[in-house]
């Protein structure tokens, strides 16, 4: 039976680890920190797959994201998805060779399709993640600060028609939140799409995460909760879905 | 122990090598060169991205024929990953007909339901074939990770073992030196780092 995914997504902002609520960031810590106090590697082991995001806003630098890229996925064997200020196909280069299976792209997608086409004819469909930042029924880009002038709806047909190889949809009003996953727009994308979905923004507990892996057509739950997860949080949270026949993977 | 990784431009080799350190691997080395293949004691084949620009590279680089007298003739063993089992086999349909490396009788195809999600991507379980080496001390569905959108079947016995998605296919095959998987068992978390031990291990 094909399982479904439980993510985390780290978000980077200029070499630290921040939570965010609403788009708005909050630093944490460095990676150092993330290893020392958190054990990454460890807390991988309850993964399926990891995220991690650029949201630099100023200053952005993608070799030095990279470098921190290479540095956390090393010894972690699932899949990597990264991104987060893609512009150039040098950029996504740089971000396989440094240990992406996947990348996530945001802002391009409506800024440059062709670009888009030239990244999945060189690394095909599946390893291209179209993620849309929404709020209400309006598409935002640039980290949540300009909205497009066409509907969530009409947007995701035009991803869904470029060829990418899965959705991940982010809602900025329940982003950070730890309120729960805005269920009810996720269910009406999810009835309308024929690519894997991502849902994102809002887990707060367990009882957030299972709500969203219950949902039909709903391929995988994220969160980027580093408060409410990180720690024992998420592998407990894991153990229990798993022990009450949540349909995740199981490792020996 | 000397593995080398199969280089003809395509595939994301960081993590196998990655995986292949953590088992304490002697000598990983990525190569397309004739002499590396030779001296390497067992080989990958990694792949993702579309099998007619994979054959096409493989035979501008003319590894598929040197492949062919290293693991047909001289029995070197090898692990094709993804598409890297799928061109072993004897021709794919993907995008228009193209010829495998035709090691192991199959062909790969797409998955015919039509409101199936595509790619199969995560997790799935695996059927294990009871003379399976490369699942030894797995137990039966084990979870592996998945990322395709076209998959192979055969009608001999390869030892397969099997996943389903909507229907039946070949998660993997076993053929004396020679062993396939549709998973990645790099992105597999500790049971994939079980099944490439199995593999330098027992082939």
């Amino acid at each position: 039976m094909l399982r479904k995914r439980l993510i985390f997504t780290l978000i980077c902002n200029g070499g630290f680890f921040t939570q965010s609520r609403n788009f708005r960031l909050q630093k944490v810590g460095d990676i150092s920190w993330l290893e020392k106090n958190y054990g990454f590697k460890d807390l991988a082991f309850s993964l399926d797959e990891l995220v991690i995001l650029d949201a630099t806003r100023e200053g952005r630098n993608i070799s030095e994201f990279a470098d921190i890229l290479s540095r956390l996925v090393e010894d972690v064997f699932i899949p990597i998805c990264a991104g987060g200020g893609i512009r150039c196909m040098k950029d996504a280069e740089k971000l396989f060779e440094n240990g992406a299976d996947k990348i996530i792209l945001n802002t391009i997608i409506y800024e440059n399709k062709d670009l888009v086409h030239d990244l999945i004819k060189k690394y095909g469909s599946q390893s291209v993640v179209a993620s849309v930042d929404y709020k209400d029924n309006n598409v935002f880009i640039n980290n949540g600060m300009q909205k497009l002038a066409v509907n969530l709806h009409d947007y995701i047909s035009y991803i869904e028609n470029i060829g990418v190889g899965e959705l991940f949809l982010n809602s900025i009003e329940n982003d950070g939140t730890g309120f729960g996953y805005d269920l009810k727009t996720a269910k009406e994308i999810a009835n309308n799409i024929s690519i894997p979905l991502i849902i994102s923004g809002g887990a707060g507990n367990e009882k957030h995460l299972i709500e969203g892996l219950m949902t039909d057509r709903i391929d995988a739950v994220a969160t980027a909760n580093l408060f409410n997860f990180i720690g024992n949080g998420l592998p407990d949270a894991r153990r229990r879905i798993i022990s009450n026949n949540g349909n995740l993977a199981q490792w020996q | 122990m000397k593995i080398t990784i199969v280089d003809y431009g395509m595939g994301n080799i960081k993590s196998i090598i990655g995986a292949l350190s953590y088992l304490e691997v002697e000598e990983i080395t990525v190569s397309n060169k004739l002499s590396e293949l030779v001296s390497a004691d067992k080989l990958i084949l990694p792949g993702v991205g579309a099998f007619p620009m994979a054959m096409d590279n493989i035979i501008k680089l003319n590894i598929d024929k040197y492949l062919k007298d290293i693991v047909i003739l001289g029995k070197k063993p090898i692990l094709g990953i993804c598409l890297g089992m799928q061109l072993m086999t004897d021709s794919s349909s993907e995008d228009l007909f193209t010829n495998g490396l035709g090691f192991i009788k199959g062909s790969v195809s797409n998955f015919r339901e039509s409101n199936l999600k595509i790619p199969h991507m995560g997790f799935n379980q695996v059927n294990i074939n009871n003379n399976s080496k490369l699942y030894k001390g797995l137990n039966n569905l084990s979870d592996f990770y998945f990322v395709h959108s076209f998959r192979m079947n055969s009608n001999v016995n390869i030892n397969q073992s099997m996943c389903n998605y909507n229907g039946e296919f070949i998660a993997s095959y076993e053929k004396d030196n020679i062993a396939g998987v549709q998973f990645h068992p790099e992105l597999s978390q500790t049971n994939g780092l079980k099944l490439l031990n199995n593999f330098i291990k027992y082939f």
